[in-house]
C-alpha cells in the first residue's frame, strides 16, 4: 500500500483517537483563542441593556440533556447579564426535560447572585403543545400555568402579581435545541408584538439568519461559539471560553482530514486513470 | 381564533380562550395516549420475549423510576427524581449525543469528496464555514469568518427562504385541503 492509498484509508479507530486528544488536550491545558464578538450576539446583549432595571424578561428551556454541554453555558451567561442589570425573570419549558433542566440553571446562577425565588425570578415548569401555550399566555399567564413550578399559586407569588401577560415582559429569550423558537416568533412576536431573541444550537444558526435579516428577531445567540462571546461581553469566561479552543482545533483536524482524503482520493484517480 | 384575531371582542377572546384551553387539555391526553402505547409495545416485546427484549425491559423499568420517584418524592433539589436526571439521564443522553462527533469526523473524511461540481461547490463551502465559525479561523485569517458569514448571509439564507416559502405553501394548501373536506386521510379514509 503506497503513502496515498493510506492517506484516502485512515482507519476510523485513529480518526476517533485524533479527535479525541484534539477535543481532551485544549480542555486540559486551558487554551484561550480570542474571539471576535459577531453582531447578533452584540445586538443581544445591547437590547437587554437597554431595558431598564426591572424589566421582566421570559426565558423558555426548550432543549434537552443531549445538548447541555453546548446550551448551558449561553443559558447561565445571559442570566448573569440579565440577573447583573437588576431585570426579572420568568422561566418556561415546552420540552418535559427543559424543565428541570431550567430549574437547575435558575437556582445556580441565582445562587450566585444571591437572589430570592418568586421575587426576582420564577420558574413555571414545563406545559405540553407550545402554540397553544404560547397563545394562551399572550392574553393570560396564569390560565396556563395557575401554579409555578414548585406549586405554589401564581397569585401568591410577589413576582407574578405585576406580571399578567406578555404586555408586562420585555424581551423573550428562547433557549433551544429544536425549532421551538419559530412558535415564539410567529406567535409571541407576529401577533402580540414583542421582541423574541433566540438562544440556539450550531446546527439550528442557520434556520434563524432569514428571521434576523428581516428584524424579526432582535439578536441571536447560536452555538457554543456565541456562548464564548457572551461570557466575553460579560467580562466572566466559563465553560463557553474554554471549549471554543477545543471546538477549534476539533474543526481544524476534520478540515486537515477532508483535505487529506480528497489529495488521496484525486491522486489515486490520477493513477488508475 | 382567526375571528378574534381580525375582529378582538369579549364574546370572541372568551371563546379563544376556551379553545386555547382545552387544546392544552386535549395535548396532555395525547401524552397519556403516547405513553401508554410505548408501555404497551415494550411489554408485548418483553412478553412474547423478543430479540432483544432486555432493552425492552431497561426501557420499562426507566420509565416507571422516574415517574414513581417523581410522583413519590417531588422533583425538588435533593430528591431521588433529580439525582437520577443529573447522575444517569444527562450523563448518557449528552455522552451518545458526544459520540456523534466521532461518527462525523470519520464519515466526513470518508465521504467528503470533490466527485462533482455541486459537490466540490458543497465541499468547499462546508470547510470554509466549518473554519470560519470558530475563533481559530479569525487567527489564521481574518478573511476566514467574512466569507464564512457571507456564505451563510446570501447563499444560505436564500435556500432558506426557498424552504420556507415551499412549506409555507404546501401548509397552506394542505390546510385548505383539510378545511374544505378534500384531505379525509386523517379520518382514516382514502
Amino acid at each position: 500500500m503506497n503513502f496515498w492509498q493510506r492517506a484516502s484509508s485512515i482507519d476510523r479507530r485513529i480518526i476517533f483517537i485524533l479527535l479525541f486528544i484534539a477535543v481532551v488536550i485544549p480542555l486540559i491545558f486551558n487554551f484561550k483563542l480570542p474571539n471576535r464578538v459577531t453582531k447578533e450576539v452584540q445586538a443581544v446583549y445591547d437590547y437587554i441593556e437597554s431595558l431598564p432595571p426591572g424589566s421582566v424578561i421570559l426565558m423558555s428551556f426548550d432543549h434537552d440533556t443531549a445538548t447541555l454541554p453546548e446550551m448551558t453555558p449561553m443559558a447561565r451567561a445571559l442570566l448573569r447579564h440579565i440577573f447583573t442589570k437588576g431585570e426579572k425573570v420568568i422561566g418556561t419549558a415546552f420540552l418535559a426535560e427543559g424543565a428541570a433542566i431550567g430549574n437547575k440553571a435558575f437556582k445556580f446562577v441565582s445562587d450566585e447572585f444571591g437572589l430570592k425565588e418568586g421575587e426576582d425570578y420564577v420558574f413555571l415548569g414545563y406545559r405540553p403543545e407550545i402554540s397553544s401555550a404560547i397563545l394562551g399566555m399572550g392574553e393570560n399567564i396564569a390560565r396556563v400555568y395557575p401554579k409555578d413550578y414548585r406549586g405554589v399559586p401564581l397569585a401568591d407569588i410577589p413576582l407574578m402579581q405585576q406580571v399578567k401577560n406578555y404586555r408586562d415582559i420585555g424581551l423573550i429569550i428562547s433557549v433551544s435545541d429544536n425549532d421551538s423558537p419559530n412558535a415564539w416568533i410567529n406567535l409571541a412576536n407576529a401577533r402580540y408584538h414583542k421582541p423574541v431573541a433566540p438562544a440556539v444550537t450550531a446546527v439550528m444558526a442557520t434556520t434563524y439568519y432569514p428571521f434576523l435579516q428581516e428584524k424579526q428577531i432582535i439578536g441571536m445567540v447560536p452555538g457554543l461559539k456565541a456562548a464564548a462571546e457572551y461570557e466575553q461581553l460579560i467580562n466572566k469566561p466559563g465553560t463557553a471560553t474554554v471549549g471554543m479552543a477545543a471546538q477549534s482545533i476539533a474543526h481544524l483536524l476534520i478540515v486537515l482530514l477532508v483535505i487529506v482524503g480528497n489529495i488521496g482520493y484525486f491522486m489515486l484517480k490520477r493513477r488508475n486513470a | 381564533m382567526l375571528f378574534q384575531f381580525f375582529i378582538p371582542s369579549r364574546p370572541s377572546v372568551r371563546a379563544y380562550e376556551m379553545v386555547v384551553d382545552w387544546t392544552q387539555t386535549i395535548a396532555i391526553f395525547t401524552l397519556l395516549v403516547g405513553i401508554t402505547g410505548m408501555l404497551k409495545y415494550n411489554l408485548e416485546k418483553v412478553s412474547r420475549k423478543k430479540s432483544g427484549y432486555g432493552y425492552n425491559i431497561v426501557t420499562i423499568a426507566g420509565v416507571l423510576a422516574m415517574a414513581l420517584t417523581g410522583l413519590i418524592w417531588g422533583r425538588s433539589e435533593g430528591t431521588p427524581f433529580v439525582w437520577i436526571f443529573d447522575h444517569v439521564q444527562s450523563p448518557m443522553q449528552a455522552t451518545v449525543f458526544s459520540l456523534l462527533s466521532f461518527f462525523v469526523a470519520s464519515s466526513a473524511y470518508r465521504g467528503f469528496k470533490a466527485r462533482n461540481t455541486e459537490a466540490t461547490l458543497l465541499l468547499v463551502a462546508a470547510l470554509l464555514v466549518m473554519i470560519g465559525r470558530v475563533p481559530i479561523g479569525d487567527f489564521i485569517s481574518s478573511y476566514f469568518p467574512k466569507i464564512a458569514n457571507w456564505i451563510l448571509d446570501v447563499p444560505s439564507m436564500t435556500a432558506r427562504r426557498g424552504i420556507f416559502i415551499g412549506i409555507a405553501l404546501g401548509t397552506i394548501a394542505t390546510s385548505l385541503r383539510v378545511i374544505l373536506g378534500v384531505e379525509r386521510t386523517y379520518l382514516g379514509r382514502s
